[in-house]
């Protein structure tokens, strides 16, 4: 070991641990945002199973595979599976999460244009797992 | 070491041997081959992602069963082997011990992994390399699944094993001289991943026969309709596969300290750091293991808790580049075929652990999780990282094991085009899940982007399958006809440093 | 000076424990309407310019190192180990 000096280490050192610091904050914080739940957010029930998607309003219809929600209001999605775990996902609202037996998940949305997403699973569930798909509908009721 | 140019044996002597070099060059030829041979699975699943629609795989279950055996190859057939291979010749060597301290263990650790190799690949299992629960409790086809879970029952005994084996060749059969402050850091890499796989992989294990116990109905631990919990699984599972990610990489990492100092023709730059960085990523990589289950609904608090614990984890890595890079400031660089697949590796270990930064921020998840940025991320890993500077070490160890040189040429051939491809393929498979393409689909629906980087992919894996052809072909000729390596220098670095062929095999 | 240390940590826990209890019990309250894709792709594009950043940086440095101090830099010049042989 030649006799250099480690203070150029420990300076990079406290640069990383700054940067994480910022990383761990930041997230943090947008996390807190995001996971609060408005109180008058409507409740729907997700059903996932080997390979479709059920899906239930508050006023007790059930859709399979198509899901209508209005614009501007806020969802509140009771996420839970039949079978296998699966995970519930609409990439073009970042919404995101497992559907596990056994267990209610809760994520909440309020959608901002009118139009038709694509609901997906995420989680490897077997043999249709590449097209357990379905669509979102947002409705614009006000126009 | 081997030397078979000056003496060469029947194989059978190799094979039952018991010395260190003979079950490590047993171990090398095995993951190499179980390299090739996950790699080719890669190849197809990417000629069927080529474009939507069905390619030439006929149906989703055998996609399903090609991306699960692929995975669970690499990982537990390739890349552990191929870290026990290297720790097999070098370790003993290090501490300047005639051999492994249970040459006899030693062998079964290795021959414990033709059979479990065979039962993953006879089985061709379908519920990818985590198996997760209440899939494969209650509705992957057996006897596939069982015959993995068999399998994989074993590796986790081999790795076991041999982990013990290093850990009291290192401590108790160190030469009195040497103090564990001056043992060189490959061997302090083979120390604490050893423990690592100690304290870790018996979860695992156990995890394993609660599943099969489950799958047979016996018991219904992880299956909710009997009062079981699926998330369970998922802790277990990852309390082990978490820190595995740290027992695959310190190897690596162990060889790039190998290789940056011999080629930069400098000491490494700080040894003590390198000692800290390791045992401080051993014991922090134990407390990041949920964040993979940021999207099983996990609470505020806990996924707080987790991506403090992952964020705590980088430190120790940027430590590691921060060594290489300052050794390599000051030297004379011979840029031989191993210092430049250590250099590409250190690139992409810095690209995939900036990722990973990203990935633990938990917000992200519900952007990456499950989605073709994982893919690219680990991949970024496994492939960029460990691979790279596996192959690094292949090239470096050639001439010790075999007497003769590889071809200088195509080796430097092989790493571009590896590099090059790795880029491609990794670096799209981010971009794709940001486009939101799920992770593990057999098909995808013809959505511009995702058409466009998918055949940017799937260019970029056969450029990579190209380049492991050279490697092979490298390999096999060089050991049969490449020149003679000058054993005291092969690289023509000058200086004079502990040389593994110094070993002493009893059958030569 | 020990009572300093001891009066010190009593005071950094005093501050710490809040601080943590905070961060851990955050998100119990009901929530505002708000679009999570702003805020979520937000934080994505700020953590990219971040590592972008550290990654010019990085891979900058690597890509010097490699061309000043390879063997065939007209600047190279053998390491004081070289003649010695042993490093």
């Amino acid at each position: 070991m030649s006799g250099h000096s480690s203070w150029p280490e420990w300076v990079y050192i406290g640069v990383v641990v700054a940067l994480l610091c910022y990383v761990g904050a930041e997230a943090w914080n947008v996390e807190r945002i995001v996971e609060h739940v408005p109180a008058d957010a409507e409740i729907i029930k997700v059903i996932g199973q080997q390979w479709l998607w059920t899906f239930e309003h508050e006023d007790g219809t059930k859709e399979i595979g198509e899901l209508h929600v209005e614009k501007g209001k806020a969802y509140k999605f009771e996420i839970t599976s039949k079978d296998v775990i699966h995970s519930f996902n609409i990439h073009d609202y970042v919404v995101l999460l497992d559907a596990v037996p056994g267990r209610v998940n809760t994520v909440w949305f309020s959608p901002t244009e009118a139009g038709e997403y694509d609901i997906q699973c995420r989680e490897y569930c077997g043999l249709i797992h590449y097209n357990m798909r379905a669509t979102l509908i947002v409705e614009d009721k006000g126009a | 070491m081997v030397l078979e140019l000056h003496k060469p044996r029947p194989i059978w002597q190799i094979m039952f041997s018991t010395h260190h070099t003979d079950v490590g060059l047993l171990y090398l030829i095995t993951s190499l081959a179980f390299m090739f041979m996950g790699g080719a699975l890669a190849l197809v699943l990417r000629l069927e992602l080529f474009a939507p629609g069905t390619q030439v795989i006929a149906d989703s279950m055998t996609y399903n069963r090609i991306f699960t055996v692929h995975g669970t190859t690499l990982i537990f057939l390739f890349i552990l082997p191929s870290a026990s291979a290297f720790g097999n010749y070098l370790v003993p060597i290090m501490v300047r011990y005639k051999d492994m301290a249970y040459p006899k263990l030693n062998a079964i650790a290795f021959w414990m992994i033709p059979p479990a190799g065979a039962l993953i690949w006879l089985g061709f299992a379908d519920f990818t390399w985590y198996a997760y629960p209440t899939y494969s409790v209650i509705s992957a086809p057996g006897p596939a699944a069982d015959m993995w879970i068999f399998g994989l029952k074993i590796l986790g005994v081999s790795s076991i094993l041999g982990s013990i084996n290093f850990i009291v060749t290192i401590m108790k059969c160190k030469h009195p001289d040497l103090p564990l402050s001056k043992m060189p850091l490959l061997a302090w890499a083979y120390l604490t991943s050893s423990l690592i796989t100690v304290v870790a992989v018996p979860t695992f294990a156990a995890a394993l026969l609660m599943l099969l116990t489950d799958r047979l109905g016996a018991s219904g631990f992880f299956n909710p309709v009997m009062g079981g919990d699926p998330i369970a699984y998922q802790h277990l599972f990852w309390f082990t596969f978490h820190p595995e990610v740290y027992i695959l990489v310190i190897p690596a990492i162990g060889f790039m300290y190998e290789i940056f100092p011999r080629f930069s023709r400098k000491p490494i730059f700080s040894h003590g750091s390198g000692v800290t960085a390791f045992v401080l990523l051993a014991l922090v990589g134990f407390a990041s293991w949920a964040h993979h289950m940021y999207a099983t609904g996990m609470s505020f608090t806990e996924k707080t808790v987790f991506m403090v614990g992952t964020l705590a984890a980088v430190p120790a890595s940027a430590m590691h580049t921060f060594n290489f890079l300052a050794t390599m400031w000051g030297g004379r660089i011979k840029f031989a075929t191993p210092i430049m697949w250590a250099v590409g590796g250190i690139a992409l270990f810095f690209s995939a652990g900036a990722g990973g930064v990203v990935n633990s921020a938990m917000p992200l998840d519900f952007i990456t999780h499950d989605s073709y940025w994982v893919v690219g991320h680990f991949h970024l890993f496994v492939m960029g990282t460990i691979l790279f500077g596996t192959v690094g070490f292949v090239y470096y160890m050639f001439p010790y094991v075999t007497g003769r040189m590889y071809n200088e040429m195509w080796g430097k051939v092989h790493f571009i085009l590896s590099f090059v491809g790795t880029v491609m393929v990794f670096f799209t498979q981010h971009i794709l899940g940001l486009f939101g393409m799920p992770r593990r689909i057999y098909d995808y629906p013809p959505i511009p982007e995702w058409v466009q980087m998918n055949i940017i992919i799937s260019i970029g894996a056969f450029i990579i399958g190209i380049s492991m052809a050279i490697f092979l072909g490298n390999l096999i000729y060089s050991s049969a006809k490449g020149k003679p390596a000058d054993m005291n220098d092969p690289f023509g670095l000058g200086g004079k440093y502990y040389y593994p062929y110094q070993a002493k095999n009893p059958h030569h | 000076m020990k009572a300093i240390i001891g009066l010190g940590m009593v005071l950094g826990l005093l501050m710490i424990l809040p601080a943590i209890q905070y961060a851990l019990a955050a998100g119990d309250e009901p929530g505002e309407y708000l679009d999570r894709r702003v805020e979520i792709w937000g934080l994505f594009y700020r953590l990219m310019i971040v590592a972008f950043t550290v990654g010019t940086v990085v891979s900058g440095m690597i890509v010097w190192l490699v061309l000043r101090f390879r063997e065939s830099n007209p600047k190279a010049k053998p390491t004081e180990y070289e003649e010695a042989g042993t490093w």
